[in-house]
C-alpha cells in the first residue's frame, strides 16, 4: 500500500529499548559505580540539600548562611539529613526526590551566629502624610559543611 | 514674687540638630550632585531610596526566579528539551529540585545537568507510549462499523 501522509500519525515513533538488556545495563552501571565508591575513587563530592526550607549545593569545606535562628550552640556539629542530589566528576546519584541516610552523610558545624546588616523598611505615600519606617535586623546563622561521604550501598 | 509659668524669652531650642541632620546625610553621601550635601534636597533623595529598597526586596525573588528559568531553559536547549518538558518530566520522576539548584548545576555541574536532562527525555518518551496506548481498541466494542440492513 503506497504511504500517504495519514499512513503514520505525525509524530515521531517513540521506541523504548528492550527491559531485559536494559535490565543488564542497569546492573552493569550500578555495579561499576559500588566499585568506584568503595575504592574511593572519587575527587571532590558536591551534594543538593534541602535545609532551612532552601535548597542549597554544597561542597566540603564551604560557607552557608541561613536566615533564620538555629537551635544549636556555637560549635555543634550538624548532619543534614534531606539529600536531594549526590555527584562526582564520573557519577550523580539523584534521588527520588531524597537519598537514604545510609548512603550519604553530611556534616556541618555551626560557627557564627549574628544579626543581618540593618535593613530599612520605608513606606511612604506622597501628598498623603504618610510615612512609616521600620528598622529589621534579621537573626542569621553562618555553617561551615565539613564532610560529605558516599558508602557503597546501591542496589 | 510668685511665678506660675516660665518666662516668655525661655523657649525650647533644639541642641543635637547636627546630629539629627547627619543621620539622613550619611545615608546621602554617595548620591550625585547636590544631595549628598543639601539636607533639604537629601530628605527627599534618601526617602526615596529606601521606598524604592523596600520595594526591589520584593521583586528580587520575581526576578531571580526569572533569571533560572531562562538559565535552565538555556542549558536544556543545549541537550534538545525544551524547559516546560524538562521541568515537567522531572517532577513527574519525583525529583524535587528547585530552580535555583537547577541553574547552578547547568552552570557548574554540566555532565550532572545532562544526566538530569536524559532522565526527564525517557520519561517523557514512557509518558508519550503510555498515552499512545497498546494500539488494540477498548472492550466492549464489537465493531467500527455500523451496519444498516
Amino acid at each position: 500500500v503506497a504511504k500517504t501522509s495519514l499512513t503514520s500519525p505525525p509524530w515521531p515513533e517513540v521506541k523504548l529499548p528492550d527491559p531485559v538488556e536494559e535490565a543488564k545495563y542497569h546492573a552493569e552501571v550500578v555495579r561499576k559505580v559500588n566499585g568506584l565508591i568503595s575504592a574511593g575513587e572519587y575527587g571532590r563530592l558536591f551534594a543538593v540539600v534541602h535545609f532551612a526550607s532552601k535548597q542549597w549545593k554544597i561542597t566540603s569545606e564551604d560557607l552557608i548562611m541561613m536566615d533564620n535562628v538555629l537551635e544549636a550552640e556555637c560549635g555543634d556539629r550538624i548532619r543534614m539529613e534531606k539529600v536531594l542530589l549526590v555527584g562526582a566528576d564520573d557519577f550523580t546519584l539523584i534521588g527520588r526526590p531524597l537519598l537514604g541516610k545510609d548512603l550519604v552523610r553530611v556534616e556541618a558545624t555551626v560557627i557564627e551566629k549574628t544579626e543581618s546588616w540593618p535593613k530599612v523598611n520605608v513606606r511612604f505615600w506622597r501628598r498623603h502624610n504618610f510615612q512609616r519606617k521600620k528598622i529589621i535586623a534579621n537573626p542569621q546563622t553562618v555553617l561551615r559543611i565539613n564532610t560529605i561521604e558516599i558508602y557503597p550501598c546501591l542496589s | 514674687m510668685v511665678v506660675l509659668s516660665a518666662a516668655r524669652w525661655v523657649r525650647s531650642r533644639l541642641s543635637d540638630r547636627f546630629w539629627r541632620v547627619q543621620e539622613v546625610l550619611k545615608h546621602a553621601r554617595h548620591f550625585r550632585g547636590r544631595k549628598n550635601r543639601c539636607y533639604r534636597l537629601a530628605v527627599r533623595s534618601v526617602r526615596r531610596a529606601f521606598v524604592r529598597s523596600t520595594k526591589a526586596r520584593r521583586e528580587k525573588k520575581r526576578f531571580l526566579r526569572e533569571l533560572w528559568i531562562t538559565r535552565i531553559e538555556a542549558a536544556s536547549l543545549e541537550h534538545g528539551l525544551k524547559y516546560p518538558a524538562f521541568i515537567s518530566n522531572l517532577l513527574k520522576s519525583q525529583v524535587e529540585l528547585n530552580r535555583k539548584v537547577l541553574a547552578d548545576l547547568a552552570i557548574y555541574e554540566p555532565k550532572t545537568f545532562k544526566s538530569l536532562a536524559a532522565l526527564a527525555q525517557r520519561r517523557r518518551q514512557e509518558g508519550f507510549l503510555a498515552a499512545l496506548g497498546d494500539g488494540k481498541e477498548p472492550e466492549g466494542i464489537f465493531s467500527r462499523i455500523v451496519h444498516h440492513h
